[in-house]
């Protein structure tokens, strides 16, 4: 089955090259492109693609912007892939934190490219777990908001702290020596409680109420 | 040696003998007042009555040292005379007006300068001759012991042997003196000379605009050359994949990489230029906007100028500003120097996002082997004109000199 992508950025040559990239895969293709922030909602709506890659700096509307509408107003959004060119960007928190599923800069490799779509598609693993950090590290957790009221169980709390390593299901369920089955009831259950929509923004959650200290 | 060091350095260090000079300079214009002072004084006692006599005097000693002392250029030679025999570095601010809080501070170090240099003067005035006086009894065939006011007369032998070495001493103590004059002086310039407070914080603001004029040139480099290297990469990333199967996008991807490339040269280019110029002038150097009282200097030393300006020059980006106007400057002085009197026409333009700059003038009957000279100038408004990724050329034509510059009004143009 194919991954369907939509490309959001203001330069025309980001967008030829990562085309490009995304298109020479089998898996993968592009099915369209917006050049602002403003266009992705009607494009998204139209098309309906599995992953937006999202530009962060826009000049109308930013990516922050957008993802937030997108996440908000749709009723099963697709994945946003957020492209920075800066690693220590602090839009690109912003971004996480408005409901992105990762974040990939512009300057990964090609292979780094296809597979940062490919693994928020599937959003089996968290996308660089140690970059997401670095970005929450910077930030100071809001302690008594995101998690108040929410009980985990000993080992959903375990399986919080497994998936902001970014462990994939098969890996913590080889860790816990219990099936995948299992690994993902936890998994879901934990995000039906944090109301998180994938691990990205449970981790996020997690990082942003102190229940786990980046750094 | 450090102990032996501390009494006896002074008498061998340079710095002792340069506070000397600066203390003797002090000197030498106080006995310049006194000795105006003193002769006019003379007339005044013979011309002028009792009382007003009794009024004018003191005033006549008085008024001509202060009124000097609050001149504001004392300031500036005082503190080059101080960096240069003093040793102490600090920054006068320079140009612009000087506060009466300066002038009040610089005329009390005026003042203090020309007493010390008096009192150390007046020292060495008894202490030198006498003291080598002094050294010299023995030689003499009747010692004498003078010191101007007294004489004694002395026996040879031993027993004077303390004369010479007293000589000796008045003569160490007169240089230790001005050692120590030097010293006073030194502990004052900070509270005298220096820049004041608001100097500081005015110096501090005008480093903080420049620092973040370079913070805003090294985001824009950031931004500029950022950008570019994002392209690149993900160009060639891309025209690597697909280079078997898409050779056309392949090229349009090697096409595009050239070009950011270029462009961030050019850009780097660019914000050089600038840092490199703001790091040569610290004095804000004139723009277009100065460009009248420049006609006016020119035409005031005869040389006919037909200017013909169109367009928004005010609106002129500083940079090409500046650029221009130095181009000009030297391209009028140049005409001056190699052709002589002859008319100048000089065209300044704002079209289509460039300033536009031509500069005529007859050649002069030197000849072209003249021309030679100003070569150096040429190359170096050639040089700057590229840094600003403008067009330049030069040369005759016709009989006529001409220059002609055009400089992008932005700096992506």
């Amino acid at each position: 089955m194919t991954t369907t992508v939509v490309l959001v950025d203001d330069e025309d040559l980001i967008r030829t090259g990562l085309r490009a990239i995304i298109d020479a895969e089998p898996d993968l293709c592009v099915v369209g492109e917006c050049t602002d922030g403003a266009e992705v909602a009607a494009v998204v709506a139209r098309l309906r693609p599995d992953v937006v890659l999202m530009d962060v700096r826009m000049s109308a509307v930013d990516g922050i912007q957008a993802t937030q509408h997108l996440v908000s107003t749709m009723q099963s959004p697709p994945k946003v892939l957020v492209v920075t060119t800066f690693e220590n960007d602090d839009y690109v928190y912003d971004a996480l934190r408005a409901g992105a599923s990762g974040f990939l800069l512009k300057r990964a490799r090609p292979a780094e490219i296809v597979q940062a779509v490919r693994t928020v598609a599937n959003g089996d693993s968290l996308l660089f777990p140690a970059a997401i950090r670095g970005l929450a590290a910077h930030r100071t957790p809001h302690r008594d908001t995101a998690l108040r009221g929410v009980q985990l169980t000993d080992r959903e709390a375990e399986v919080l702290r497994l998936i902001a390593k970014g462990m994939s299901n098969a890996e913590i369920a080889e860790q816990f020596v219990v099936s995948v089955e299992t690994v993902k009831t936890h998994v879901g259950n934990v995000l039906t409680k944090l109301g998180a929509r994938d691990r990205t923004q449970a981790v996020i959650t997690a990082y942003e109420s102190g229940f786990i200290t980046p750094g | 040696m450090s102990r032996l060091g501390v009494v006896f350095g002074p008498l061998v260090s340079g710095s002792t003998y340069r506070r000397w000079v600066y203390l003797l300079l002090g000197a030498a214009l106080l006995f310049f007042y006194l000795a105006i002072e003193l002769t006019v004084n003379t007339v005044l006692h013979q011309q002028l009555p009792g009382l007003p006599y009794l009024i004018v005097t003191p005033l006549l000693f008085v008024l001509p040292p202060v009124l000097t002392a609050f001149l504001s250029a004392v300031r500036i030679v005082e503190a080059a005379a101080v960096r240069a025999l003093l040793g102490l570095s600090f920054t006068v601010p320079t140009g612009g007006g000087y506060s009466w809080e300066v002038r009040w501070r610089t005329a009390t170090w005026y003042v203090l300068h020309l007493l010390l240099g008096g009192v150390a003067a007046a020292a060495a005035l008894f202490a030198v001759p006498i003291g080598i006086g002094f050294l010299l009894t023995p030689l003499a065939d009747v010692p004498v012991l003078d010191v101007g006011v007294a004489r004694w007369t002395l026996q040879h032998g031993w027993s004077s042997a303390w004369i010479p070495l007293l000589g000796v001493t008045l003569i160490v103590s007169a240089i230790y003196l001005g050692a120590g004059l030097g010293v006073v002086l030194m502990r004052a310039v900070p509270a005298l000379l220096g820049p004041t407070p608001s100097e500081r914080v005015a110096e501090l603001e005008r480093q903080a605009t420049l620092l973040a004029e370079r913070n805003r040139l090294a985001r824009e480099l950031h931004d500029s050359v950022g950008h570019a290297l994002t392209i690149t990469t993900i160009q060639a990333g891309a025209a690597r994949r697909v280079l078997a199967t898409d050779p056309e996008f392949a090229d349009r991807a090697l096409l595009a990489i050239e070009e950011a490339g270029r462009a961030a040269l050019a850009d780097l280019d660019h914000v050089l230029g600038l840092l490199r110029e703001a790091s040569t002038s610290t004095a804000p150097q004139p723009t277009l906007d100065e460009l009248p009282q420049l006609l006016a200097t020119t035409r005031s030393a005869g040389v006919t100028v037909h200017e013909e300006l169109a367009g928004e020059l005010s609106s002129v980006p500083l940079a090409v500003s500046r650029e221009a106007y130095r181009i000009v400057q030297e391209g009028l002085t140049n005409a001056l120097r190699h052709a002589g009197k002859v008319p100048v026409t000089l065209r300044i333009a704002v079209l289509l996002g460039n300033l536009e700059l031509e500069l005529v003038n007859p050649l002069g009957t030197a000849g072209g082997a003249d021309r030679d000279g100003g070569g150096r100038g040429l190359a170096g408004m050639r040089e700057r004109v590229t840094v600003l990724r403008g067009r330049f050329s030069a040369g005759a034509e016709d009989g006529q000199w001409r220059v002609c510059v055009r400089l992008p009004l932005r700096a992506g143009a």
